[in-house]
């Protein structure tokens, strides 16, 4: 039998409605009352916890899951945490697997919290069925939210109370921003894939400038966030919307003019640049771990005295990053991307401006999905690695273009045809990321001056891992060919060729 | 899952007091328990407050497997369930004895429950009977009570007679001391004998106590309201002693 998870904004106080529920029942209400505290309301950025029908609290040291679903309520000491790697085993750490690692857990609201634990008795003093009560405060506002939970075989003094409490009008409460919106919290709405509408027979000129305009609003939300450093993904979310851009703007040709799909892109190219270094000295920290696992033990005195200058460099180049951010230049630039894409009417058009939608992309999918199968079949064990590197940018630009389509097509068809190209698209990222991180090892060195002590330690550890790296791309080039053949199959071209085929075109 | 029994074939060992400690403390280990009331006469569901099951009825026990579900009741602690007794399980052993194949009703009942469970804790009658060989065939280790006098001493000798008499296995009787008065000569005697004559005796044993006793007024078991006195301590460490032979 399911808990039965309520708010009750009327009946009175507590005690009033024990009191109520005690004459109308046989039983006795034996009430363990809490004090009212200060709680801090959890979630990482992108809503994991809200989107999954829970409600993350920190009471002092005390972190308090409740799952609004299913009525589970789990609890667990904690001191200092952001993210779920700093957070103790526990009943709430193991319910929230699954949740992102890279994600920090930041203040969504205060909130003040009052528990109180219900047992309801029999005439033997024997628990039949329990009553969690949180009564929550914010500002001038309040909630009570109640779950009931039934114990086996005393479903039957379950079903009785529930009755009980609709009768006192108890609501069913489904969804967490049921509390939300209770307490006034303004709940974030962020996604790094937007919805976006796009209308099929919608000239195409109006839906690039919907995609960028989309794109752009995603990167400004990531804004403070890089800020505050809370997580790299913040960093990591806002470059992702402005690449999207500006594939928008290489990938959607002849859709606006020439002249200023140029200014454009080298505007954005430009402002990319200056997060380059921060985003890559942020992977070499998340994958740290790692690193230190493909070498010897012995090597680790050098990767260590290395980690500590990435470290460093992270440092230097967040404050860079934080500075341009601030800058009045910048909060321009961004003001006149957001003016400028707000209506298509703003923007010069070129000569396909005007097709429709659902024409170009499916036009233009088609023939990035013939131009990657053709690279891809030349390939062999004796490609040229810049070969591998080409169809590696072809696969990234037939995947945003999918992307930006799918509301255009059928989402589901689409998403499972990403599917089948992710597995291969994630074997060429590692391809590539060991082939860059070989190379950006070498630099390290010169780069950085240290004593002859220590550089021959680094110089040590960065060798033997150069030589890991060189082995595992070796593996991953090996697995391309297998990966592009399930790609290349006919089920997959029967899809392409079903999914993207418009009559009169 | 383990099905661990208690039994004695003596009346007045510590038996039920032994059943809901040990599976209070099972469910305190964190294994998911059920506590088995077969004894009529026994107080485990007295003990957790919950009442004789009505819907238990003898026809319908172990031949309607939804049935036993049904009847099994959470208890006020975590990961503890109870089967309550009834009273018609009094002529159950004839209902048992008529029914074809009855040998193997209380396994398929204790199957059907069995992946739900970490432990299954059987409280049994003192009698041998057919429900009582039933339990020596199914559980996987036969905890028997033994207050250390010459009287108790017997009847643990007829329990391993029967046992080699019906080539049952000898080795998951787990004997261990019961109600032991330190004071008492008879008992410090006995209990060097025994453990002598039977090597398997646990090496922990329960003292006799007021703590227990007083079971009836508290209504619970000792570890919830005596928790740091010397009995909750014993049935601890007999716990943890059984956990270890049964490799839990």
């Amino acid at each position: 039998m399911a808990p039965f998870v309520f708010t009750l904004s009327s009946g009175g106080g507590l005690k009033k409605i024990h009191r109520r529920l005690e004459v109308a029942s046989s039983y006795d209400f034996e009430v363990t009352g809490g004090d009212i505290i200060d709680g801090i309301i959890l979630d990482t950025f992108d809503n994991e916890i809200r989107r999954s029908g829970r409600c993350l609290l920190q009471i002092s040291q005390t972190l308090l899951l409740i799952n609004i679903l299913n009525g589970e309520i789990v609890e667990q000491r904690c001191s200092n945490w952001s993210f779920l790697s700093e957070l103790e085993k526990g009943p709430v750490a193991g319910s929230l697997k699954g949740v992102s690692r890279l994600r920090a857990f930041i203040p969504v609201s205060g909130i003040k919290i009052r528990r109180d634990r219900v047992l309801v008795l029999d005439d033997e003093g024997k628990t039949r069925v329990r009553i969690h009560w949180f009564s929550f405060f914010r500002k001038k506002k309040s909630l009570r939210l109640g779950i009931t939970q039934p114990l086996r075989g005393y479903e039957h003094a379950h079903t009785e109370l529930r009755k009980l409490l609709v009768e006192m009008h108890a609501e069913p409460c489904t969804r967490t921003t049921d509390i939300y919106s209770g307490l006034g919290v303004n709940s974030r709405n962020y996604s790094a894939k937007p919805d976006i509408r796009l209308v099929p027979e919608d000239a195409i000129k109006n839906s690039a400038t919907a995609i960028i305009c989309a794109y752009l609003d995603v990167a400004v939300q990531n804004e403070a966030g890089i800020m505050a450093d809370y997580d790299t993904e913040f960093l990591h979310d806002y470059r992702v919307s402005f690449r999207k851009i500006r594939s928008v703007l290489s990938l959607f040709k002849g859709v606006y003019s020439a002249e200023q799909t140029e200014d454009l892109k080298r505007e954005f190219a430009d402002l990319m640049k200056q997060t380059n270094r921060l985003r890559d000295l942020d992977v070499y920290l998340l994958d740290r771990d790692d690193y230190f696992q493909l070498i010897p033990e012995t090597s680790h005195e050098g990767l260590k005295i290395m980690f500590d200058v990435i470290s460093k460099r992270r440092k230097e180049e967040y404050k860079k990053v934080c500075k341009i951010i601030c800058r009045k230049n910048y909060r321009h630039l961004i003001q006149g991307w957001s003016e400028l894409f707000a209506s298509t009417d703003n923007m010069k058009i070129g000569p396909d401006a005007l097709k429709s939608s659902n024409c170009y992309l499916a036009r233009s999918i088609t023939r990035r999905y013939r131009k990657v199968c053709k690279i891809a079949r030349t390939i062999d064990h004796t490609t040229a690695d810049e070969v591998v590197h080409e169809l590696r940018i072809h696969c990234k630009k037939l995947r945003y273009l999918m992307e930006f389509a799918s509301p255009l097509f059928s989402k589901k068809k689409v998403k499972t045809l990403i599917k089948s190209l992710k597995v291969l698209q994630d074997n060429l990222g590692k391809f590539n990321d060991y082939s860059v991180q070989q190379v950006s090892l070498g630099m390290f060195m010169s780069e950085q001056s240290m004593s002859r002590k220590k550089g021959m330690k680094v110089a040590e550890s960065i060798g033997a891992l150069t030589a890991m790296l060189y082995q595992l791309q070796c593996r991953e080039r090996n697995f391309v060919m297998e990966n592009f053949s399930h790609f290349d199959s006919e089920k997959t071209r029967g899809s392409f060729a079903e999914i993207f085929r418009v009559k009169d075109c | 899952m383990k099905i661990i029994a208690c039994y004695s074939n003596k009346g007045g060992v510590g038996k039920t007091a032994t059943s809901v400690n040990l599976a209070y403390a099972s469910a305190m280990s964190g294994k998911k328990t059920l506590l088995c009331d077969l004894d009529p006469q026994g107080a485990s569901g007295f003990y957790f407050r919950v009442k004789p099951s009505r819907k238990l009825k003898k026809q319908a026990f172990f031949k309607d497997v939804d049935c036993f579900i049904g009847a099994i009741r959470e208890s006020d602690f975590d990961n503890l369930d109870l089967l309550p007794a009834n009273m018609s399980y009094r002529d159950f052993d004839i209902f048992l004895s008529r029914m074809k194949n009855s040998r193997s009703r209380l396994k398929k009942a204790l199957k059907a429950v069995g992946n739900e469970y970490d432990v299954i804790i059987l409280d049994c009658p003192p009698n041998i009977s057919l429900l009582s060989e039933n339990i020596f065939r199914v559980a996987d280790k036969i905890i028997v009570p033994v207050i250390p006098t010459t009287l108790s001493e017997r009847t643990l000798e007829q329990l391993y007679e029967f046992f080699g008499d019906k080539k049952y296995q000898r080795k998951k009787l787990l004997p261990f001391f019961s109600m032991v008065q330190r004071t008492k000569k008879l008992h410090k005697g006995t209990i060097v004998k025994l453990r002598k004559k039977y090597r398997n005796f646990l090496d922990k044993s329960i003292p006799f106590s007021t703590d227990i006793e007083k079971m009836g007024v508290h209504r619970a078991p000792v570890l919830t309201y005596a928790r740091s006195r010397p009995a909750a301590k014993a049935y601890e460490d007999v716990w943890n002693a059984i956990q270890h032979k049964i490799k839990l």
